[in-house]
């Protein structure tokens, strides 16, 4: 199977900080990869630099065989993001915004599509109010719909959970990994470990910026009861530290 | 509440130091003091060609529209909650979540603005003028009152500004109720001979006569609008969930055949809801270009050769130009970063709306040309304000990419823009007081104005501070 993202020796410092140091790390097509970190630890940096949002400081990635670097507006045409600020702080309503993201992605019966995700993810009725007056929940389903609604082959997606209710949380999960099956590839930042457990293929472990794990998920739970024990361990609070 | 003023004090320095560098914001107020400095140097050549009050006036004006510029406090609280959390004026916001209610909080703020505007403008000013004395023969005597109602005449502009605005975010009939009751007061007292029109503007006369009265008289001028402002400032604007149609789609597709049209919808959309497309024209172009005018008609009656309406034209080319903020300021980048847009596009699609809003140019040229009869000059007059809109605006695009409100304390950018803008546009005036025709040939200024926006593309790319 071929990467879908490769990165090698990746590294962005803002000043002293090594935000993500010399990571090279690949995804395989068709996987639910996640990236687990403590906070501050380089998960929403690293998504930026795969997403061609922020330059390297060094090192190389590619992204669907596409150089970050070189064409970072090509690499965000071909897949899905959501970022970790949920918020486009706007004066459009929830379908203006999705067909603000229909437009300028040039996607062909958006509102067919938009309507499809009202339902799917229960905010209907929000459709036609403005993004800024919407809950935070709203509009973290609204930014899930925006990252999906051109069905990219794969989506980078920073802790898209974390504002669902138990209820949603389990709609998206089913519906990430039927992603998955359906062919498509997911990169999930998130630190809710019983999440990454229940729903990802492979995970990735970084710690200051360092990669400190990268493997699939089975062969940790061979080892370990839970991902959380192995987690601990691996940034150094774990019993066994 | 000292806690709060200092913190939010730094947080300003913080934002424009950390872009540029603590030197190339410190030294801004040094360039400030130069300029009056070297210019206070040129008074006693200055007061040859215009008597001394007119020169007073203007200078008196002047600080009044530096005021009316930064006093829209009521449009400022609007956008702030509504356009700005998570970007610059963080606390302004976050502070929410302290224990002060939001007028303090606000409060707070504006003070914060003025004291900060007052050290950034103001104060470089009059040192200029206090260390150009030896040369420029004007008593100290004459520096300590000017340095006073100079303050003065800031603080009304911004106090007088901040409550119109303020009373604007309220309704907009009761903005249009006030400014009607105001001229019409102003009107009949001037016609009925009743007072002298000075009095309208009560930091010029007290610049006169320094009488304690009229010293009264101007701090009263100025508390009364500003504490009116704050009791009715509000940054809670409630109401019922609102429900609007999807106005979107249509406009979009009015805007397909523009590569930026997607853009330049949701710009038009995010302005028109946010109440700036009436409140930016009225408080950041109209307001200041009546002022503006105003001074130049005071300045026409000493120096009768200059076409009032040509002048006119080269400052609302300028202020026009400004337009550019509008649709820059309060939209937040990280809103784009995660869509197929770069930098490029951006910007692009910005200098479209910019476009699309330049018909206000081109109306108070006209208003220009109704208020001084001089329909002769409409024409030409209209060019040169449009060309030199569009090349202002483009220089301030190459120098400061999708950040010229931030950008502009930077001072090399300031200094390379009044280089790059200046001399442009007084030759033009120059050449078109020769003949009104001449004016035409500004239109020769768009191909400069294409390179410099061709070149920003490039050079804002991948500018990645104002990302993070
Ligand atoms: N724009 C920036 N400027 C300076 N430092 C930054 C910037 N963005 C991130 N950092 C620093 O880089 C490090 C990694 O931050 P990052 O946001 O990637 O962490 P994270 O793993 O996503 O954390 P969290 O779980 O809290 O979301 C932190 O130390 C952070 O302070
Ligand atoms: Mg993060």
């Amino acid at each position: 199977m071929a990467a879908v993202i490769s990165a090698s020796q990746l590294s962005k410092y803002f000043g002293d900080v090594k935000a993500v140091d010399e990571v090279s790390l690949d995804v395989e097509e068709g996987s639910l990869f996640g990236l687990l970190g403590p906070n501050g630890s380089g998960k929403t940096t690293m998504i930026r630099v795969l997403t061609g949002q922020v330059k390297p400081t060094a090192g190389r990635a590619s992204v669907l065989g596409i150089d970050v670097v070189a064409h970072p507006v090509k690499v965000r045409e071909n897949i899905g993001i959501i970022p970790e600020q949920e918020t486009p702080p706007s004066f459009l309503t929830a379908e203006e915004y999705l067909a603000f993201v229909g437009k300028v992605r040039k996607i062909a019966g958006v509102k067919e599509k938009a309507d499809w995700w009202f339902e799917f993810l229960e905010f209907s009725e929000k459709r036609d109010v403005l993004c800024k007056d919407l809950s935070r929940g709203t509009r973290q389903k609204l930014m899930f719909a925006q990252a999906f609604l051109h069905h990219p082959p794969l989506a980078l997606i920073d802790e898209p959970l974390i504002n669902f209710d138990p209820v949603m949380q389990k709609t998206v999960k089913e519906y990430l990994k039927e992603y998955v099956r359906d062919g498509g590839t997911i990169f999930i930042s998130t630190h809710i470990l019983e999440i990454a457990e229940e729903i990802c293929s492979d995970v990735a472990i970084i710690h200051h910026g360092r990669l400190v794990h990268t493997g699939p998920v089975t062969a940790i739970l061979s080892r370990q009861r839970h991902l959380a024990d192995f987690f601990l361990d691996a940034v150094g609070k774990g019993s066994h530290a | 509440m000292r806690d709060l003023f200092f913190a939010m004090m730094k947080e300003e320095w913080r934002l424009h130091a950390t872009i540029f560098g603590n030197l190339s914001f410190a030294l801004f107020p040094v360039l400030i003091g130069i300029i009056t400095f070297m210019g206070s140097l040129a008074l006693p050549f200055l007061c040859e060609i215009i008597p001394g009050p007119a020169l007073s006036f203007t200078v008196h004006a002047q600080f009044v529209l530096l005021g009316v510029m930064v006093g829209g406090f009521g449009l400022l609280g609007q956008e702030v909650m509504n356009r700005r959390f998570g970007q610059a004026s963080l606390l302004a916001y976050s502070s929410r979540n302290l224990p002060l209610s939001d007028r303090r909080i606000f409060t707070v703020f504006v003070v914060k603005d003025t004291v900060y505007y007052f050290v950034l403008w103001v104060l470089p000013f009059i040192s200029g003028i206090v260390l150009a004395a030896p040369w420029s023969g004007i008593t100290f005597s004459t520096i300590g009152t000017v340095s006073l109602t100079l303050t003065l005449s800031f603080l009304t502009g911004l106090a007088v500004v901040f409550f119109l605005s303020t009373m604007y975010t309220r309704s907009i009939l009761l903005l249009a109720g006030i400014v009607a009751a105001g001229v019409l007061l102003a009107t009949l007292l001037l016609l009925t001979g009743t007072v002298d029109p000075a009095y309208l503007f009560p930091p010029y006369a007290l610049s006169r006569a320094f009488t304690p009265v009229l010293l009264l008289y101007s701090l009263a001028a100025i508390a009364v609008p500003f504490a009116i402002a704050i009791l009715f400032m509000t940054t809670e604007f409630p109401g019922s969930e609102k429900h609007f149609p999807d106005r979107f789609t249509p406009l979009a597709s009015r805007l397909s055949r523009l590569r930026s049209g997607p853009t330049v919808a949701k710009d038009l959309l995010d302005l028109r809801r946010s109440g700036g497309l009436v409140g930016q024209p009225i408080f950041s172009f109209g307001l200041p270009l009546a002022l503006i005018w105003v001074t130049l008609v005071v300045l026409a009656r000493v120096l009768p050769d200059t076409p009032l309406l040509i002048n006119f034209a080269g400052v609302v080319g300028v202020i026009g130009a400004t337009i550019y903020t509008w649709v820059t300021e309060f939209d937040a980048i990280a809103g784009y970063t995660f869509l197929p847009l770069g930098t490029a596009d951006l910007i692009r699609s910005k200098l479209v709306t910019f476009l699309l809003l330049q018909p206000l140019t081109l109306v108070a040229v006209l208003a220009g040309a109704v208020a001084s009869g001089d329909y002769g000059s409409l024409l030409p007059a209209a060019a040169l304000a449009l060309s030199i809109s569009v090349y202002a605006a483009s220089v301030m695009v190459w120098l400061t990419g999708l950040w010229p409100a931030v950008m502009v304390y930077d001072v090399r950018v300031l200094a390379a823009s009044m280089l790059l803008i200046g001399p442009v546009v007084l030759g033009l005036i120059g050449a078109a007081s020769i003949n009104t025709l001449y004016a035409f040939g500004s239109a020769g200024l768009l191909f400069p104005a294409y390179l410099f926006i061709r070149g920003s593309y490039r050079r804002w790319e991948g500018w990645e501070k104002a990302f993070t």
